[in-house]
């Protein structure tokens, strides 16, 4: 089996008939990820590439099993949203928007932590086990089945990894984007622990960004517990100190956030470090002889 | 956001804090407002000022306006000195460090405190960081009493009323202007009470839309004092609302992820290439934002050639075809370009440019090798 999600994970389409939601549900539909329902508040009854429409997450889990809600809610909404998830009870939230107040995360990640939810994200492109199921953004064709676990901070970049593993031959088990930061519900660290004891997965690729020391934190994580090989890729080695790159999180403020201790940090805990998407298939085949 | 001192004083003393009593100078003539003795202070938005000289006490007029000419022609790590704080100076007894803000790590507000407050924190919290006092404030149930009256505690302090009361002031300006950092370094216990030498808030821009008059007003006052020329692409990019950061170099970069930006960025590097530019446009980018993005970037005459490094998710490749076409119909440009298109809808994408004769590949390390090369053949 893969992590977080698999083939009979049953999904929920938060923010369902707008269009990115719609066009997204689409896709995912298309790509064989089980969609039972979809909900958008005023739009319930009707019904979207066959799947049925409800206006709240407690009529749409009525009498059905929910695994997982994907949400393409924008960010101002995106609070009452992910709460009424949460509080029906599911165990799994995709919170894809990106720009979600600093404090309205904290009550949502405080409320699915008391309720025994994993949330992935915001600013997140969610999650895809190739072949099997996809809660998330992905352009799928860049991904197929094997046995490299992917974690990243930047949805962009596991889709450029994943190309390029692909068009070596060399598949995914699970890609995992946690997030553009500064606040991360699901971190690396956590991936990184499903991913050790998955048995479907062999080994474990880590996209890390300058800003914020999460890479230290799974550093620490893959020197004391992990024995499948790591390989990291740290980008934004070329970051001036203070600038914003695009991400909310991706912004060197210290000494810890610069892509040059993270690496040192990763290297020290025993990751082999790649210097560009290109390298990785190679250092895959180094650890396979 | 981060707010320049006097405008995290004043929204402290909204609330009720007390602060020095102070007049914002910008010129000379503005002396004549100040009552001496006086503590000068360059409202520049980095820490360090004490060390960095900015901060000096006055005993009278007469020597006054050389010190505030001076300063006003200084700069404080890269950041022109635009205006000074004159401020009363206070009598203080003892020197104490609070602050409240969002622990990344832990997903949690924590309140910190310190009697060891003044401009030697950092060191403090390197040195003997059992000297700061921490607090989690979970989000479900916000802050109680008896924390603060642990803190108070820890902290010695004898009107644990009046500090508790500071504290909850400081916690409701936090909420209600959705804050990410409150800090205040000193506060100064006088023999009149607690009062806040300096502060340091930052304000989430996230949550801009919620205090939309405040955001407002209080950019308006900083870009009023700000004298540094901006570049036109820095005016375009702040205008269109475009995440753009200059390097300084002559390859222009445009990626619709920041991720992929930044590989692509390491990539130029790394062959050779000197960036001249960050620029993301989100994952939710269009036609329109296209073209706009294009427009920021080429604005900057330094640009030999431009990468547009796109790999679509959320973003479709359709849209962003579309949006470059339509730019180079607009515009009459030369700087030539260079496309990597792939993901969602480049089916449709690629061959939209193909037909307006600009050409797209696949692979990063080709688009990268080419503008390498073409930035040097220029």
């Amino acid at each position: 089996m893969a992590i977080l999600i698999d083939e009979n994970t049953r999904v929920l389409v938060q923010g369902a008939t707008g269009s990115v939601g719609s066009f997204q549900a689409q896709i995912m539909q298309e790509y064989g990820t089980k969609i039972v329902a979809g909900v958008t508040p005023g739009k319930g009854g009707r019904k979207l590439h066959g799947i049925l429409i409800y206006d709240l997450v407690e009529e749409a889990v009525q009498g059905q099993q929910v695994d997982a809600v994907i949400s393409f809610v924008p960010a101002r909404f995106a609070k009452d949203a992910a709460i009424e998830v949460i509080g029906s009870g599911i165990r799994l939230l995709v919170l894809t928007a990106e720009g979600i107040p600093e404090q309205d995360v904290l009550i949502v990640l405080r409320y699915a932590a008391i309720k025994g939810a994993t949330v992935l994200g915001p600013d997140t492109p969610g999650v895809i086990s190739p072949g099997k199921c996809k809660l998330g953004v992905h352009p799928h064709t860049m991904f197929m089945g094997g046995p490299v676990g992917i974690v990243s901070k930047s949805g962009s970049l596991s889709y450029e990894v994943g190309r390029v593993l692909t068009k070596n031959g060399v598949g995914q088990s699970t890609v995992v984007g946690i997030g553009g930061g500064p606040i991360w519900g699901l971190s690396q660290e956590a991936v990184l622990e499903m991913f050790e004891k998955d048995p479907e997965t062999e080994v474990i690729v880590l996209l890390g960004e300058v800003g914020g020391r999460q890479e230290h934190d799974a550093a620490r994580f893959i020197s004391q517990y992990m024995n499948k090989p790591v390989i990291a890729l740290i980008v934004g080695r070329t970051a001036p100190e203070g600038a914003q790159m695009g991400h909310a999180g991706a912004i060197i403020e210290g000494e810890e956030g610069t892509a040059a201790s993270k690496i040192a940090a990763l290297e020290k805990a025993g990751a082999m470090i790649a210097k560009s998407s290109l390298d990785i298939p190679g250092l895959i085949k180094k650890i396979g002889e | 956001m981060r707010l320049l001192e006097f405008q995290a004083k004043r929204l402290l003393a909204e609330k009720g804090i007390s602060v020095p009593k102070g007049v914002l100078i910008t010129s000379p003539e503005d002396l004549q407002r100040v009552s001496f003795p006086t503590v000068l202070k360059a409202q520049v938005p980095v820490g360090g000022r004490g060390k960095a000289g900015v901060i000096k006490r006055l005993e009278q007029l007469e020597e006054a306006s050389s010190v505030v000419y001076e300063m006003l022609a200084s700069t404080v790590k890269g950041h022109p000195v635009e205006a000074l704080m004159a401020e009363e100076p206070v009598e203080v007894c003892t020197q104490l460090y609070v602050a409240y803000l969002i622990d990344k790590q832990v997903n949690m507000p924590l309140l910190m405190v310190s009697s060891a407050g003044g401009i030697d924190i950092e060191e403090v919290a390197k040195r003997t960081p059992e000297r700061i006092i921490k607090k989690y404030i979970d989000p479900a149930v916000g802050v109680q009493d008896y924390a603060i009256r642990s803190l108070a505690k820890a902290l010695e302090i004898k009107d644990v009323w009046a500090f508790a009361d500071l504290i909850l002031k400081i916690c409701a300006i936090f909420q209600e202007k959705d804050a990410t950092l409150i800090e205040i370094n000193p506060l100064a216990l006088t023999p009149n009470g607690q009062v806040a030498l300096d502060a340091k808030i930052l304000l989430d821009d996230k949550a801009a839309y919620r205090h939309q008059e405040l955001f407002d007003d209080l950019e308006a006052e900083q870009n009023q004092l700000e004298r540094r020329t901006k570049s036109r692409a820095e005016e375009l990019s702040e205008k269109g609302q475009i995440n753009y950061v200059p390097l300084g170099g002559d390859i222009g970069m445009i990626a619709d992820g920041a991720g992929t930006g930044m590989i692509t960025l390491d990539m130029i590097h790394d062959a050779g290439g000197k960036p001249a530019n960050f620029c993301e446009m989100g994952g939710m980018a269009n036609a329109e934002n296209m073209q706009r993005t294009m427009e920021v970037v080429l604005s900057n005459d330094h640009v030999k050639v431009l990468i547009i490094s796109l790999i679509g998710g959320l973003t479709r490749m359709d849209e962003m075809a579309e949006g470059i076409v339509q730019y180079l119909k607009d515009n009459d440009q030369s700087v030539p370009i260079v496309i990597r298109m792939c993901g969602t809808k480049s089916e449709a994408g690629i061959p939209m440019l193909r037909e307006s004769g600009v050409d797209a590949y696949e692979d990063l390390a080709t688009i990268v090798q080419i503008a390498v090369e073409k930035a040097k053949e220029l």
